[in-house]
Protein backbone atom coordinates (compact mmCIF):
# COMPACT_ATOMS: atom_id res chain seq x y z
CA UNK A 1 0.00 0.00 0.00
CA UNK A 2 2.86 2.23 0.31
CA UNK A 3 3.03 2.05 -3.46
CA UNK A 4 0.20 5.04 -3.67
CA UNK A 5 2.58 7.17 -1.34
CA UNK A 6 5.39 7.05 -3.05
CA UNK A 7 3.58 7.24 -6.75
CA UNK A 8 1.85 10.47 -5.19
CA UNK A 9 4.82 11.81 -3.94
CA UNK A 10 6.63 11.75 -7.15
CA UNK A 11 3.69 13.06 -8.86
CA UNK A 12 3.83 16.06 -6.22
CA UNK A 13 7.59 16.61 -7.37
CA UNK A 14 6.79 16.71 -10.65
CA UNK A 15 3.79 18.56 -10.58
CA UNK A 16 6.00 21.13 -8.24
CA UNK A 17 8.55 21.33 -10.64
CA UNK A 18 6.98 21.07 -13.98
CA UNK A 19 4.70 23.59 -16.20
CA UNK A 20 3.03 26.43 -14.78
CA UNK A 21 -0.86 26.25 -14.54
CA UNK A 22 -1.19 28.41 -17.10
CA UNK A 23 -3.57 25.91 -19.87
CA UNK A 24 -5.98 23.84 -20.52
CA UNK A 25 -3.56 21.43 -21.35
CA UNK A 26 -2.31 21.70 -17.67
CA UNK A 27 -5.15 20.61 -16.45
CA UNK A 28 -5.75 18.03 -18.98
CA UNK A 29 -2.37 16.64 -17.87
CA UNK A 30 -2.96 16.80 -14.21
CA UNK A 31 -6.42 15.08 -14.35
CA UNK A 32 -4.70 12.40 -16.17
CA UNK A 33 -1.30 11.96 -13.65
CA UNK A 34 -3.84 12.22 -11.13
CA UNK A 35 -6.37 9.40 -12.29
CA UNK A 36 -3.48 7.02 -13.36
CA UNK A 37 -2.08 6.80 -10.16
CA UNK A 38 -5.45 5.41 -8.95
CA UNK A 39 -5.50 3.36 -10.98
CA UNK A 40 -7.34 4.97 -13.34
CA UNK A 41 -10.39 6.05 -11.53
CA UNK A 42 -12.78 8.71 -12.68
CA UNK A 43 -11.22 12.20 -11.24
CA UNK A 44 -12.90 15.88 -11.90
CA UNK A 45 -11.46 19.09 -11.15
CA UNK A 46 -13.84 22.01 -10.72
CA UNK A 47 -13.16 25.89 -10.44
CA UNK A 48 -15.18 28.09 -8.71
CA UNK A 49 -16.25 30.78 -10.96
CA UNK A 50 -18.40 33.77 -9.20
CA UNK A 51 -21.37 31.05 -8.43
CA UNK A 52 -21.00 29.36 -10.71
CA UNK A 53 -18.80 25.90 -10.65
CA UNK A 54 -17.11 25.14 -13.73
CA UNK A 55 -15.47 21.69 -14.67
CA UNK A 56 -11.89 22.37 -15.63
CA UNK A 57 -10.98 18.97 -16.61
CA UNK A 58 -11.98 15.75 -16.05
CA UNK A 59 -10.88 11.46 -16.98
CA UNK A 60 -12.84 8.61 -16.81
CA UNK A 61 -11.27 5.15 -17.66
CA UNK A 62 -7.66 6.92 -18.70
CA UNK A 63 -8.99 9.36 -21.33
CA UNK A 64 -10.05 12.68 -20.84
CA UNK A 65 -13.69 13.45 -20.85
CA UNK A 66 -14.61 16.32 -23.71
CA UNK A 67 -17.09 18.24 -24.79
CA UNK A 68 -18.58 18.98 -21.65
CA UNK A 69 -21.00 21.59 -20.51
CA UNK A 70 -21.54 23.81 -17.75
CA UNK A 71 -24.74 22.61 -16.51
CA UNK A 72 -23.95 19.01 -17.56
CA UNK A 73 -21.68 18.18 -14.97
CA UNK A 74 -21.26 15.16 -13.57
CA UNK A 75 -22.18 15.06 -9.96
CA UNK A 76 -25.91 15.10 -8.39
CA UNK A 77 -25.28 16.95 -5.94
CA UNK A 78 -22.10 18.66 -4.28
CA UNK A 79 -22.11 19.92 -0.63
CA UNK A 80 -19.33 21.55 0.90
CA UNK A 81 -20.27 22.48 4.84
CA UNK A 82 -23.30 21.94 4.52
CA UNK A 83 -23.85 24.54 1.71
CA UNK A 84 -24.79 23.25 -1.98
CA UNK A 85 -22.56 23.41 -4.24
CA UNK A 86 -24.23 22.22 -7.21
CA UNK A 87 -26.48 19.57 -8.74
CA UNK A 88 -26.89 17.72 -11.64
CA UNK A 89 -29.32 15.61 -13.27
CA UNK A 90 -26.90 12.88 -14.57
CA UNK A 91 -24.43 10.48 -12.63
CA UNK A 92 -22.83 8.85 -14.53
CA UNK A 93 -19.10 8.81 -13.66
CA UNK A 94 -18.77 8.87 -10.15
CA UNK A 95 -19.45 6.02 -7.43
CA UNK A 96 -20.56 5.34 -3.98
CA UNK A 97 -16.83 5.98 -2.68
CA UNK A 98 -15.84 9.32 -3.76
CA UNK A 99 -13.26 11.55 -2.27
CA UNK A 100 -14.06 15.63 -2.57
CA UNK A 101 -11.00 17.37 -2.21
CA UNK A 102 -11.01 21.67 -1.90
CA UNK A 103 -8.54 23.65 -4.05
CA UNK A 104 -7.70 26.12 -1.44
CA UNK A 105 -5.14 28.62 0.19
CA UNK A 106 -5.42 29.25 3.70
CA UNK A 107 -9.16 29.63 4.01
CA UNK A 108 -10.41 30.67 0.55
CA UNK A 109 -11.53 28.15 -1.44
CA UNK A 110 -11.59 28.45 -5.61
CA UNK A 111 -12.19 25.10 -6.36
CA UNK A 112 -13.06 20.97 -5.74
CA UNK A 113 -11.06 18.13 -7.22
CA UNK A 114 -12.77 15.46 -7.02
CA UNK A 115 -11.44 11.24 -7.38
CA UNK A 116 -14.26 8.42 -7.37
CA UNK A 117 -13.42 4.77 -6.37
CA UNK A 118 -14.59 1.73 -7.46
CA UNK A 119 -14.58 0.58 -3.34
CA UNK A 120 -13.86 2.29 -0.16
CA UNK A 121 -10.82 3.94 -0.77
CA UNK A 122 -7.55 3.43 1.88
CA UNK A 123 -5.97 5.62 4.09
CA UNK A 124 -3.09 5.90 2.02
CA UNK A 125 -5.26 6.48 -0.83
CA UNK A 126 -7.48 9.55 1.39
CA UNK A 127 -3.74 10.86 2.50
CA UNK A 128 -2.09 10.93 -0.95
CA UNK A 129 -4.98 12.61 -2.09
CA UNK A 130 -5.64 15.24 0.31
CA UNK A 131 -1.32 15.77 -0.35
CA UNK A 132 -2.37 16.42 -4.24
CA UNK A 133 -4.86 18.47 -3.77
CA UNK A 134 -2.77 20.52 -1.41
CA UNK A 135 -0.11 20.47 -3.89
CA UNK A 136 -2.60 21.01 -7.01
CA UNK A 137 -3.58 24.77 -4.95
CA UNK A 138 -0.59 25.86 -4.24
CA UNK A 139 0.40 24.71 -8.34
CA UNK A 140 -2.48 27.00 -9.45
CA UNK A 141 -2.37 30.18 -7.04
CA UNK A 142 1.43 30.12 -7.32
CA UNK A 143 0.76 30.75 -11.35
CA UNK A 144 -2.31 32.95 -10.36
CA UNK A 145 0.59 35.53 -8.24
CA UNK A 146 3.93 34.38 -9.05
CA UNK A 147 2.76 33.41 -13.36
CA UNK A 148 0.97 37.15 -13.10
CA UNK A 149 4.01 38.93 -11.24
CA UNK A 150 6.57 37.12 -13.57
CA UNK A 151 4.42 38.49 -16.44
CA UNK A 152 4.71 41.99 -15.33
CA UNK A 153 8.47 41.48 -14.36
CA UNK A 154 9.04 40.51 -17.56
CA UNK A 155 7.20 43.10 -19.37
CA UNK A 156 8.75 45.25 -17.09
CA UNK A 157 12.22 43.80 -17.85
CA UNK A 158 11.55 44.10 -22.01
CA UNK A 159 10.27 47.48 -21.52
CA UNK A 160 13.17 48.35 -19.71
CA UNK A 161 15.58 47.10 -21.75
CA UNK A 162 13.83 48.73 -24.89
CA UNK A 163 14.49 52.28 -23.03
CA UNK A 164 18.33 51.30 -22.30
CA UNK A 165 18.48 50.21 -26.16
CA UNK A 166 16.56 53.00 -27.46
CA UNK A 167 18.86 55.64 -25.32
CA UNK A 168 21.85 54.02 -26.54
CA UNK A 169 20.86 54.44 -29.84
CA UNK A 170 20.06 57.80 -29.05
CA UNK A 171 23.25 57.89 -27.65
CA UNK A 172 25.46 56.72 -30.50
CA UNK A 173 23.52 58.78 -33.09
CA UNK A 174 23.83 62.32 -30.64
CA UNK A 175 27.81 61.06 -30.39
CA UNK A 176 27.70 60.73 -34.52
CA UNK A 177 25.89 63.77 -34.58
CA UNK A 178 28.66 65.84 -32.51
CA UNK A 179 31.57 64.14 -34.52
CA UNK A 180 30.28 64.84 -37.79
CA UNK A 181 29.84 68.74 -36.42
CA UNK A 182 32.72 69.09 -35.10
CA UNK A 183 34.15 67.58 -38.84
CA UNK A 184 31.99 69.93 -40.49
CA UNK A 185 33.25 73.07 -38.45
CA UNK A 186 36.70 72.50 -38.90
CA UNK A 187 35.89 71.60 -42.72
CA UNK A 188 34.53 75.82 -42.18
CA UNK A 189 37.45 76.92 -40.87
CA UNK A 190 40.03 75.26 -43.42
CA UNK A 191 37.90 76.17 -46.35
CA UNK A 192 38.16 79.80 -44.63
CA UNK A 193 42.51 79.35 -44.19
CA UNK A 194 42.55 77.63 -47.51
CA UNK A 195 40.71 80.29 -49.45
CA UNK A 196 42.29 83.59 -48.46
CA UNK A 197 46.03 82.46 -49.38
CA UNK A 198 45.21 82.85 -53.23
CA UNK A 199 42.24 85.57 -52.35
CA UNK A 200 45.81 87.72 -50.53
CA UNK A 201 47.19 87.65 -54.15
CA UNK A 202 44.32 88.36 -56.17
CA UNK A 203 43.52 91.60 -53.52
CA UNK A 204 46.76 92.21 -53.48
CA UNK A 205 47.79 92.06 -56.52
CA UNK A 206 44.92 94.37 -57.93
CA UNK A 207 45.32 96.50 -54.86
CA UNK A 208 49.13 96.88 -56.56
CA UNK A 209 47.63 97.87 -59.85
CA UNK A 210 44.85 100.30 -58.85
CA UNK A 211 47.75 102.01 -57.23
CA UNK A 212 49.18 102.43 -60.30
CA UNK A 213 52.88 102.09 -58.77
CA UNK A 214 54.03 100.52 -61.88
CA UNK A 215 52.46 102.48 -64.33
CA UNK A 216 49.37 104.17 -65.61
CA UNK A 217 45.98 102.16 -66.63
CA UNK A 218 43.74 102.46 -69.32
CA UNK A 219 39.61 103.68 -69.03
CA UNK A 220 38.48 99.89 -69.62
CA UNK A 221 41.85 98.39 -67.73
CA UNK A 222 40.91 101.05 -64.43
CA UNK A 223 37.00 99.79 -64.59
CA UNK A 224 38.21 96.14 -64.73
CA UNK A 225 40.78 95.95 -61.90
CA UNK A 226 37.68 97.72 -59.42
CA UNK A 227 35.59 94.88 -60.60
CA UNK A 228 38.20 92.44 -59.35
CA UNK A 229 38.24 94.30 -56.34
CA UNK A 230 34.56 94.00 -55.98
CA UNK A 231 34.30 90.23 -56.71
CA UNK A 232 37.17 89.51 -54.28
CA UNK A 233 35.66 91.93 -51.37
CA UNK A 234 31.99 90.11 -52.26
CA UNK A 235 33.88 86.77 -51.95
CA UNK A 236 36.07 88.06 -48.50
CA UNK A 237 32.74 88.58 -47.31
CA UNK A 238 31.57 85.31 -48.04
CA UNK A 239 35.02 83.19 -46.55
CA UNK A 240 34.42 85.32 -43.43
CA UNK A 241 30.89 84.51 -42.79
CA UNK A 242 32.21 81.16 -42.90
CA UNK A 243 34.48 81.35 -40.51
CA UNK A 244 32.40 83.06 -38.01
CA UNK A 245 29.54 80.49 -38.44
CA UNK A 246 32.19 77.72 -37.63
CA UNK A 247 33.52 80.03 -34.83
CA UNK A 248 29.93 80.17 -33.16
CA UNK A 249 29.26 76.86 -33.33
CA UNK A 250 32.36 75.99 -32.27
CA UNK A 251 31.51 78.10 -29.15
CA UNK A 252 34.67 79.89 -29.85
CA UNK A 253 33.51 83.37 -31.00
CA UNK A 254 35.24 86.05 -28.54
CA UNK A 255 32.92 88.71 -26.93
CA UNK A 256 34.91 91.82 -25.70
CA UNK A 257 32.75 94.33 -24.50
CA UNK A 258 33.76 97.62 -24.15
CA UNK A 259 32.09 101.43 -23.53
CA UNK A 260 31.61 102.59 -27.01
CA UNK A 261 29.60 105.18 -29.11
CA UNK A 262 26.87 103.86 -31.17
CA UNK A 263 26.99 107.04 -33.24
CA UNK A 264 30.56 106.88 -33.84
CA UNK A 265 30.00 103.19 -35.16
CA UNK A 266 26.87 103.74 -36.87
CA UNK A 267 29.05 107.01 -39.10
CA UNK A 268 31.82 104.21 -39.70
CA UNK A 269 29.80 101.47 -40.83
CA UNK A 270 27.53 104.17 -43.38
CA UNK A 271 31.44 105.25 -44.80
CA UNK A 272 31.75 101.68 -45.41
CA UNK A 273 28.39 101.05 -47.35
CA UNK A 274 29.34 104.69 -49.24
CA UNK A 275 29.80 103.28 -52.55
CA UNK A 276 26.53 100.09 -52.35
CA UNK A 277 24.64 103.03 -51.53
CA UNK A 278 25.64 104.96 -54.44
CA UNK A 279 25.72 102.04 -56.99
CA UNK A 280 21.49 102.06 -56.14
CA UNK A 281 21.01 105.76 -55.79
CA UNK A 282 20.12 104.81 -52.24
CA UNK A 283 19.64 107.57 -49.60
CA UNK A 284 20.69 106.58 -46.07
CA UNK A 285 18.90 108.59 -42.90
CA UNK A 286 20.49 108.18 -40.14
CA UNK A 287 18.30 109.92 -37.26
CA UNK A 288 20.21 110.05 -33.88
CA UNK A 289 18.10 110.56 -30.47
CA UNK A 290 21.05 109.43 -28.53
CA UNK A 291 24.17 110.51 -28.27
CA UNK A 292 25.61 108.64 -25.14
CA UNK A 293 27.72 105.40 -24.74
CA UNK A 294 26.33 101.68 -24.81
CA UNK A 295 28.31 98.85 -23.03
CA UNK A 296 28.99 96.39 -26.78
CA UNK A 297 31.37 94.71 -28.72
CA UNK A 298 32.65 97.55 -30.65
CA UNK A 299 33.59 94.94 -33.99
CA UNK A 300 30.30 93.33 -33.33
CA UNK A 301 28.13 96.17 -33.36
CA UNK A 302 29.43 97.23 -36.54
CA UNK A 303 29.36 93.64 -38.10
CA UNK A 304 25.45 93.50 -36.83
CA UNK A 305 24.68 97.01 -38.51
CA UNK A 306 26.97 96.36 -41.88
CA UNK A 307 25.02 92.77 -42.00
CA UNK A 308 21.54 94.49 -41.82
CA UNK A 309 22.37 97.29 -43.96
CA UNK A 310 23.79 95.74 -46.90
CA UNK A 311 20.57 93.01 -46.90
CA UNK A 312 18.21 96.66 -46.48
CA UNK A 313 20.20 97.60 -49.71
CA UNK A 314 19.97 94.32 -51.24
CA UNK A 315 16.41 94.06 -51.25
CA UNK A 316 15.82 98.01 -51.96
CA UNK A 317 14.59 99.16 -54.98
CA UNK A 318 16.94 101.91 -57.02
CA UNK A 319 16.62 105.60 -55.70
CA UNK A 320 15.48 104.18 -52.04
CA UNK A 321 15.39 104.71 -48.69
CA UNK A 322 16.90 103.66 -45.42
CA UNK A 323 16.64 104.81 -41.98
CA UNK A 324 19.11 103.67 -39.07
CA UNK A 325 17.54 105.43 -35.75
CA UNK A 326 19.37 105.00 -32.43
CA UNK A 327 17.44 105.52 -29.41
CA UNK A 328 17.28 104.81 -25.72
CA UNK A 329 14.66 103.25 -23.80
CA UNK A 330 15.17 103.39 -20.21
CA UNK A 331 18.61 101.60 -19.80
CA UNK A 332 17.80 99.68 -23.26
CA UNK A 333 19.47 100.93 -26.54
CA UNK A 334 17.33 100.42 -29.57
CA UNK A 335 18.98 99.68 -32.73
CA UNK A 336 16.65 100.53 -35.96
CA UNK A 337 17.56 99.71 -39.52
CA UNK A 338 14.33 100.28 -42.26
CA UNK A 339 13.99 99.39 -45.49
CA UNK A 340 11.23 100.53 -48.27
CA UNK A 341 12.19 97.67 -50.11
CA UNK A 342 10.29 94.44 -51.90
CA UNK A 343 9.30 93.49 -47.90
CA UNK A 344 9.12 89.80 -46.67
CA UNK A 345 6.30 87.27 -46.59
CA UNK A 346 4.62 86.79 -43.06
CA UNK A 347 5.42 83.15 -43.96
CA UNK A 348 8.58 83.18 -44.30
CA UNK A 349 9.63 85.70 -41.22
CA UNK A 350 10.41 82.56 -38.78
CA UNK A 351 12.81 81.38 -41.18
CA UNK A 352 15.16 83.84 -41.90
CA UNK A 353 17.04 83.54 -39.02
CA UNK A 354 17.77 80.29 -39.99
CA UNK A 355 21.29 79.00 -41.28
CA UNK A 356 21.86 78.88 -45.34
CA UNK A 357 18.19 79.92 -46.06
CA UNK A 358 17.63 81.97 -49.43
CA UNK A 359 13.99 82.99 -49.81
CA UNK A 360 12.99 82.04 -53.52
CA UNK A 361 10.76 84.94 -53.62
CA UNK A 362 13.63 87.66 -54.13
CA UNK A 363 14.08 86.08 -56.93
CA UNK A 364 10.36 85.97 -58.54
CA UNK A 365 10.59 89.57 -57.08
CA UNK A 366 12.81 91.38 -59.50
CA UNK A 367 15.98 90.63 -57.02
CA UNK A 368 19.16 89.67 -59.03
CA UNK A 369 20.45 86.26 -58.26
CA UNK A 370 23.21 87.67 -55.67
CA UNK A 371 25.73 84.83 -54.76
CA UNK A 372 25.21 84.41 -50.86
CA UNK A 373 25.91 82.14 -48.05
CA UNK A 374 22.72 82.66 -46.40
CA UNK A 375 24.54 82.83 -43.09
CA UNK A 376 24.51 87.13 -42.67
CA UNK A 377 21.13 87.04 -40.48
CA UNK A 378 21.75 83.71 -38.68
CA UNK A 379 25.62 85.04 -37.79
CA UNK A 380 23.58 88.86 -36.86
CA UNK A 381 21.02 86.90 -34.25
CA UNK A 382 23.91 85.15 -32.65
CA UNK A 383 25.85 88.32 -32.35
CA UNK A 384 22.73 89.90 -30.52
CA UNK A 385 22.61 87.10 -28.36
CA UNK A 386 26.20 87.15 -27.52
CA UNK A 387 24.86 91.00 -26.10
CA UNK A 388 21.98 89.37 -24.11
CA UNK A 389 20.06 91.26 -26.86
CA UNK A 390 16.63 90.92 -29.03
CA UNK A 391 16.21 91.28 -32.84
CA UNK A 392 12.28 92.15 -33.84
CA UNK A 393 11.21 91.82 -37.59
CA UNK A 394 8.45 93.73 -39.12
CA UNK A 395 7.99 93.36 -43.06
CA UNK A 396 5.51 93.28 -45.38
CA UNK A 397 5.38 92.41 -49.02
CA UNK A 398 5.90 95.59 -50.86
CA UNK A 399 6.55 98.28 -48.32
CA UNK A 400 9.36 97.28 -47.09
CA UNK A 401 11.66 96.20 -43.88
CA UNK A 402 12.55 96.98 -40.19
CA UNK A 403 14.78 95.07 -37.65
CA UNK A 404 14.78 96.52 -34.57
CA UNK A 405 17.51 95.23 -31.63
CA UNK A 406 16.77 95.91 -28.28
CA UNK A 407 20.38 95.90 -26.61
CA UNK A 408 18.84 95.37 -23.11
CA UNK A 409 20.27 97.21 -19.96
CA UNK A 410 23.33 97.96 -22.40
CA UNK A 411 22.94 101.69 -21.84
CA UNK A 412 25.90 103.41 -19.43
CA UNK B 1 68.32 100.81 -47.22
CA UNK B 2 66.63 98.63 -45.04
CA UNK B 3 66.37 95.30 -44.99
CA UNK B 4 63.33 93.00 -44.86
CA UNK B 5 63.32 88.68 -44.91
CA UNK B 6 59.97 88.01 -46.54
CA UNK B 7 59.13 84.37 -44.86
CA UNK B 8 56.61 83.20 -47.04
CA UNK B 9 55.98 79.75 -48.85
CA UNK B 10 53.55 80.52 -51.37
CA UNK B 11 55.05 81.56 -54.78
CA UNK B 12 51.98 84.32 -55.67
CA UNK B 13 51.90 85.74 -51.79
CA UNK B 14 56.20 86.15 -51.86
CA UNK B 15 55.81 87.53 -55.35
CA UNK B 16 53.14 90.38 -54.18
CA UNK B 17 54.81 91.36 -50.78
CA UNK B 18 58.56 91.04 -52.69
CA UNK B 19 56.86 93.55 -55.60
CA UNK B 20 55.36 95.75 -53.36
CA UNK B 21 58.39 95.90 -50.84
CA UNK B 22 60.95 96.51 -53.21
CA UNK B 23 58.69 98.56 -55.18
CA UNK B 24 58.87 101.21 -52.11
CA UNK B 25 62.86 100.81 -51.65
CA UNK B 26 63.69 98.38 -49.42
CA UNK B 27 66.07 95.26 -49.66
CA UNK B 28 64.34 92.58 -49.76
CA UNK B 29 65.23 88.97 -48.98
CA UNK B 30 63.47 85.67 -49.65
CA UNK B 31 63.06 82.97 -47.58
CA UNK B 32 60.33 79.97 -48.42
CA UNK B 33 60.74 78.08 -45.37
CA UNK B 34 61.78 77.79 -41.90
CA UNK B 35 65.05 76.38 -42.26
CA UNK B 36 65.98 78.58 -44.46
CA UNK B 37 65.04 81.58 -42.74
CA UNK B 38 66.33 80.30 -39.41
CA UNK B 39 69.80 80.21 -41.33
CA UNK B 40 69.32 83.55 -42.79
CA UNK B 41 68.74 85.67 -39.53
CA UNK B 42 71.42 83.37 -38.31
CA UNK B 43 74.19 84.94 -40.88
CA UNK B 44 72.87 87.84 -42.27
CA UNK B 45 71.30 91.08 -40.05
CA UNK B 46 67.61 92.39 -40.95
CA UNK B 47 65.43 95.56 -40.02
CA UNK B 48 62.60 93.73 -39.90
CA UNK B 49 61.13 90.29 -40.58
CA UNK B 50 57.56 89.63 -42.82
CA UNK B 51 56.20 86.22 -41.45
CA UNK B 52 54.01 83.42 -42.66
CA UNK B 53 52.81 80.86 -40.19
CA UNK B 54 52.25 77.48 -41.78
CA UNK B 55 55.29 77.04 -43.28
CA UNK B 56 57.11 73.68 -44.42
CA UNK B 57 59.96 72.68 -42.73
CA UNK B 58 59.88 74.38 -39.58
CA UNK B 59 56.42 76.55 -38.90
CA UNK B 60 56.67 80.25 -38.13
CA UNK B 61 56.29 79.07 -33.74
CA UNK B 62 59.10 76.87 -33.89
CA UNK B 63 61.04 79.18 -35.82
CA UNK B 64 60.55 82.23 -33.25
CA UNK B 65 61.02 79.11 -30.23
CA UNK B 66 64.28 78.52 -31.95
CA UNK B 67 65.79 81.80 -32.10
CA UNK B 68 64.82 82.71 -28.61
CA UNK B 69 66.15 78.95 -27.28
CA UNK B 70 69.44 79.75 -29.17
CA UNK B 71 69.96 83.30 -28.35
CA UNK B 72 70.10 84.48 -32.19
CA UNK B 73 69.13 88.35 -32.11
CA UNK B 74 66.40 89.18 -34.54
CA UNK B 75 64.35 92.20 -35.58
CA UNK B 76 60.82 92.61 -35.03
CA UNK B 77 58.26 90.41 -36.70
CA UNK B 78 55.17 91.01 -38.12
CA UNK B 79 53.12 88.09 -38.75
CA UNK B 80 50.87 88.06 -42.17
CA UNK B 81 48.75 84.75 -41.70
CA UNK B 82 45.56 82.99 -43.32
CA UNK B 83 44.48 81.59 -39.92
CA UNK B 84 41.80 84.12 -38.67
CA UNK B 85 41.09 82.58 -35.63
CA UNK B 86 41.54 84.42 -32.61
CA UNK B 87 43.37 81.63 -31.02
CA UNK B 88 45.99 81.93 -33.78
CA UNK B 89 46.60 85.10 -32.96
CA UNK B 90 46.47 85.09 -29.41
CA UNK B 91 49.53 82.08 -29.63
CA UNK B 92 51.51 84.26 -32.03
CA UNK B 93 50.90 87.67 -29.77
CA UNK B 94 52.19 86.10 -26.93
CA UNK B 95 55.63 85.01 -28.27
CA UNK B 96 56.40 88.59 -28.56
CA UNK B 97 55.73 89.86 -32.68
CA UNK B 98 54.51 93.20 -33.41
CA UNK B 99 51.85 92.73 -35.16
CA UNK B 100 49.29 89.95 -36.92
CA UNK B 101 47.79 90.44 -40.34
CA UNK B 102 45.33 88.49 -41.06
CA UNK B 103 44.86 87.79 -45.34
CA UNK B 104 43.66 89.01 -47.47
CA UNK B 105 45.84 91.89 -45.91
CA UNK B 106 44.93 95.73 -47.46
CA UNK B 107 48.19 96.83 -49.17
CA UNK B 108 48.44 100.21 -48.04
CA UNK B 109 47.48 99.11 -44.23
CA UNK B 110 50.62 96.76 -44.98
CA UNK B 111 53.02 99.06 -45.82
CA UNK B 112 51.82 101.69 -43.05
CA UNK B 113 52.61 98.85 -40.36
CA UNK B 114 55.87 98.02 -42.27
CA UNK B 115 57.39 101.55 -41.88
CA UNK B 116 56.06 102.13 -38.80
CA UNK B 117 57.82 98.73 -37.34
CA UNK B 118 61.36 100.58 -39.25
CA UNK B 119 61.14 103.92 -37.96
Amino acid sequence: MNDILNKSLNLIDEILNGEDAKSDKFYDKLALKISSIFNNQSFLIYFLQDIETVLKSGCKNGKLIKNYKANDTFLSCLYDNKTKIFETKSDKILSDFTLVGRLAIKNSIFGYCILSFDKMPSEDEITAFVSLCSTVSYKIKDYELNGVFKIQLKAMQDAFIEKENALLTVKKQHKKLLEIDKTKNLFLANISHELRTPLNAIIGFSQALSSKIFGPLNEKQNEYIKDIQISSLHLLGMINEILDISKIEANAIKFNPSEISPKQAIEEVANIVEPLLKDKKINLDFKSDFDGLIYADYQKFQQILYNLISNAIKFSNEKGEIEITSAQNANNYILTIKDYGIGIDKKHHNKIFKKFVHLEDNFKNGIKNQSSTGLGLAITKELVKLHKGKINLKSEIGKGTSFEIIFKGAVL
Amino acid sequence: MKKILIVEDNDMNMKLFYDVLSYNNYNVVKAFDGLDAFEKIEHDNFDLIILDMLLPKMDGFSLIKKLKDENIKYPKIIVVSACAMDADKQKALALGIENYLTKPIDINNFLKVVKENLS
